[in-house]
């Protein structure tokens, strides 16, 4: 079977890793901490002193009255569509997609109509454009517009300006999110750069090497050893900083907001390949260098094309949006490739035995 | 069959191996013998196919050591025990032979009978899953040599493989190694224990980044060492020096006590005429022995001379 020593590798790495028990308590420590605890601390308490109200994005809109008094007009079925009317009064009928400008309008029905510069009473509206036009005694609902004086009126206006809450939300999930990717980037440093080095140091890697394991096999155990124990600490820290989030903000926004797509998305493409990158740099470099602190030291510059996402992200050239996420871990992916075939180039065995010291 | 021609490696300037020449044949126990630096392991790990040879061609069976396609049947059929055991030390004893297991592709129900045999064997069976970090020198040596043998090779390198075992694990270790070449198994073994090496190789082959000797570690000293005889005697005359010197067949004579020693050409022809002379001097012989040299005598002898 292709690989299969690979999944022998991989397996006999974690056998070795569930014995490290400060290794699996830093893995598992730094994930919390970034993801879960430090989010909650930094933005729990401005969600929640942020006020709840939404602000309407109407200028000029004066409401007197909560219902209209006159609402058993009798309508008749004459309906006007798709058409241009100005400087008339328009009494019992039914208007759709039409235009008014400079019109009194009584009694009727109007949906999908914009309203410039008059008057409507005894009326009801809906999905409608208004501008600069007196509303008396009407109902209506998702609304817009602006210079509206609505009289004995119950309007329903759908466009609103965003909340405080609404706004920070979004930015707050950007740096969140962008923890969850840092965070399984730089978590194999720690297991990763120790991979080859490490066998080498315990003197392990010579009869490794004799065995019919190839190149191939070799760093693809080495790989995912270190990628599972990164990716089950992140997934673990992802659901409870999910979870203690939604239970902070219910309470704000009335519902759950995350995981939405953006995050899922997150999860299972953009972690795991900004995962794989740095892996695949640090086996790079672990079978270059021939000690585990020079290993780890240039492991830490190995983050760095995540970290230029993650500033891009905070600057605001960024937003992490599901396409964005696509494309970076599109990129993301195509880089581990690479680097997966460049690591297996210029893996040397006999360099790795004769040169290391 | 194991063969090296002309097999040279270079680090750099450096000379590891240089025409190096060996021929092991099937089933016989092969001791490659020499002072740190010689180019020992060099030669066991371009055997490995672990590094590749500067010029020079090397083959095991009909494969080419250094050309990739053979590389992995190579690597398939030979096992290695490294200078040092190179264990998973937080690993028990059968996980660590489990892993090489599985890595040689043993199927399930055959490993776990081999590694039960294996660690009943060597007393460990009870341990197996006490991390190996905890174990002595000896016990860790010996998971090694195990893990070296999981796969049944057909030529197994021995680099050092009593080196860190007490007298009577090394013989054990010893006794292992001719079980395995009555089996018809093929070892090449690095060692500086050279009585060990007059044991159990059929074949060794002092090297000095070069082949400097081979042959059967009690023939190479024969051809290199005056044959030497001692004579014990009831009283040994102080004349008889003199008076022996005459004979012409004996290059060299001393007495010590009462034994008198000589060098003689072919003890074998030699002997009798001796002896002959002796007791028509009316001398009264006890016992006649052929003094030996040692492998140790010859290694000395030629490292010295292969240094110059």
């Amino acid at each position: 079977m292709p690989w299969r020593n690979a999944w022998i590798v991989m397996h006999k790495d974690l056998d070795e890793f569930k014995k490290q028990k400060f290794v699996i308590g830093s893995i598992l420590a730094m994930p919390i901490v970034l993801g879960v605890i430090l989010p909650l601390v930094m933005f729990v308490p401005i969600v929640t002193t942020i006020p709840l109200e939404k602000q309407w994005d109407i200028d000029g809109l004066l409401t007197i009255g909560t219902q209209p008094d006159d609402t058993t007009t009798p309508w008749t079925n004459q309906t006007i569509e798709n058409t241009t009317l100005s400087l008339i009064v328009i009494n019992h009928k039914i208007l759709k997609n039409t235009l008014l400008n400079n019109c009194i309008i009584v009694s009727c029905i109007l949906d999908n109509t914009t309203v410039i510069d008059s008057t409507i009473r005894n009326s009801t509206l809906s999905n409608s454009l208004l501008n600069n036009v007196t509303i008396i005694r009407s109902e209506g609902t998702r609304l817009d517009g602006r210079h509206i004086l609505a009289v004995s009126s119950n309007l329903i206006f759908t466009k609103t300006k965003p909340s405080i809450i609404d706004q920070v939300l979004p930015m707050m999930f950007n740096m969140i999110l962008m923890i969850f990717i840092i965070v399984p980037a730089t978590l194999p440093t720690i297991i990763a750069t120790y991979s080859i080095v490490g066998e080498k140091n315990n003197r392990s890697l010579e009869p490794l090497l004799a065995t019919p394991t190839t190149d191939g096999e070799l760093l693809a155990g080495k790989i995912f050893s270190s990628f599972i124990p990164s990716m089950v600490s992140t997934f673990l820290a992802f659901s409870l900083g999910v979870l203690l989030l939604d239970i902070v903000l219910i309470p704000k926004v009335g519902y759950p907001l995350l995981p939405n797509l953006t995050w899922i998305l997150s999860m299972l493409l953009l972690a795991p390949t900004a995962c794989l990158m740095s892996i695949l740099s640090c086996v790079l470099v672990s079978s270059k260098v021939s000690d585990v602190r020079a290993a780890q030291q240039l492991g830490g510059f190995i983050v760095m094309p995540v970290v230029v996402l993650m500033l891009g992200v905070v600057a605001g050239f960024i937003f992490l949006s599901p396409i964005m996420i696509f494309i970076f871990s599109g990129l993301y992916g195509c880089i581990d490739v690479g680097l997966f075939y460049f690591a297996r180039a210029i893996f040397n065995r006999e360099k790795i035995l004769t040169q290391w010291k | 069959m194991i063969v090296c021609e002309g097999l040279t490696k270079m680090f750099g300037s450096i000379i590891a191996i240089q025409d190096f020449d060996i021929e092991i044949p099937d089933g016989r126990i092969f001791g490659l013998l020499g002072p740190n630096g010689a180019g020992k392991t060099t030669t066991m790990r371009i055997l490995s196919c672990l590094i590749r040879p500067t010029s020079g061609r090397a083959y095991i069976d009909s494969y080419e050591i250094g050309m990739k396609q053979d590389a992995q049947k190579i690597r398939g059929m030979i096992g290695l025990l490294p200078e040092v055991p190179g264990l998973y030390e937080t690993l028990g004893a059968y996980k660590n032979l489990d892993y090489y297991a599985q890595l040689y592709g043993i199927s399930k129900t055959q490993r776990e009978k081999t590694i039960k045999t294996t660690l009943t064997n060597l007393g460990l069976w009870d341990r197996r899953n006490e991390p190996v970090g905890g174990f002595s020198k000896g016990m860790k040596q010996k998971i090694a040599i195990a893990r070296t043998l999981i796969h049944n090779p057909k030529y197994i390198f021995l680099d050092e493989p009593t080196a860190s075992l007490d007298p009577s694990a090394a013989k054990m270790i010893r006794e292992y190694i001719l079980e395995l070449k009555s089996q018809g198994d093929t070892i090449l073994i690095n060692t500086h224990n050279l009585s060990e090496a007059e044991r159990i190789c059929d074949t060794v082959a002092l090297v000095k980044n070069k082949t400097i000797k081979i042959g059967n570690p009690k023939e190479l000293a024969r051809g290199l060492f005056a044959r030497t005889i001692s004579i014990t005697m009831q009283q040994i005359p102080p004349s008889l020096l003199k008076d022996i010197s005459s004979l012409d067949f004996i290059s060299q004579e001393q007495v010590n006590g009462n034994q008198l020693i000589l060098n003689v050409r072919n003890p074998e022809e030699d002997n009798p005429r001796v002896i002959s002379w002796l007791i028509n001097q009316g001398l009264q012989v006890q016992f006649v022995t052929e003094e030996e040299h040692s492998l140790e005598d010859v290694y000395l002898k030629l490292i010295e001379e292969g240094g110059r």
